[in-house]
């Protein structure tokens, strides 16, 4: 825990009901406004990844286990 | 994990704020005697390794050469790729031989997929703390 915490603590019990309820909505707004952030409109998110590339990834394998038959490699 | 070496997330691009955190991996690879330092990115979700065209001509690969065509799909669909047989090394972990799908293009980024570095490595993603561990197979 950082010092500042440390620090706030007893400052925040000290509040009246009122004022700790204030801060508790606070803070909850700052969480679900970063949640909403965390995926941005407007913005591309580009995704490459080819995930269903069977037969690129059979003809790796197989290109793979020649050169382990014929002993070639660097 | 036993004999894992530990490595951080990459924040790519700013903009991205939280989602900009990516896994890139410092990796040597060699083609004859070439050899280059570069960064792939781990993809889990990708069935194969993926080299751009820079990277391939870079190692002094030449495209013609490559005999057994691969057709790829999703954003990469349109994008001729070659097998491309290399040498590969992760930190201080032994050698070994990767195969990748070497596209004809340089807006795709280096990936290491499930063919064949899933295959070769152990990973183990922290991404809440920003890190993950990688060994080799057992």
């Amino acid at each position: 825990m950082s010092t500042a915490i440390v620090d706030l603590i007893p400052r925040l019990h000290d509040l009246k009901r009122s004022e700790k309820l204030f801060v508790i909505q606070i803070l909850a707004s700052d969480l679900a406004q970063e949640e909403e952030n965390l995926i941005r409109p407007n913005l591309a998110y580009p995704i490459w990844s080819p995930f269903d590339s069977s037969e690129a990834a059979t003809a790796m394998l197989n290109a793979l286990a020649e050169e382990k038959e014929t002993g070639y490699g660097e | 994990m036993e004999n894992s070496q530990q490595y951080r997330f990459t924040a790519s691009d700013p903009d991205f704020g939280e989602a900009g955190f990516r896994p890139y991996l410092p990796i040597n690879l060699s083609y004859g005697s070439k050899t280059l330092n570069v960064a792939g990115m781990l993809d889990s979700g990708a069935m194969v390794n993926v080299l751009p065209y820079g990277v391939g001509v870079a190692l002094g690969a030449v495209w013609n050469e490559q005999t057994k065509v691969l057709k790829l799909t999703g954003n990469l669909a349109q994008v001729e790729a070659k097998v491309l047989l290399v040498n590969a090394t992760v930190g201080t972990f032994p050698s070994v031989r990767l195969a990748f799908a070497w596209t004809q293009s340089d807006s795709v980024p280096l990936l290491l997929g499930q063919v064949n570095f899933f295959r070769e490595f152990n990973v183990c993603f922290y991404r809440s703390a920003l890190t993950f561990e990688i060994s080799p197979k057992r």
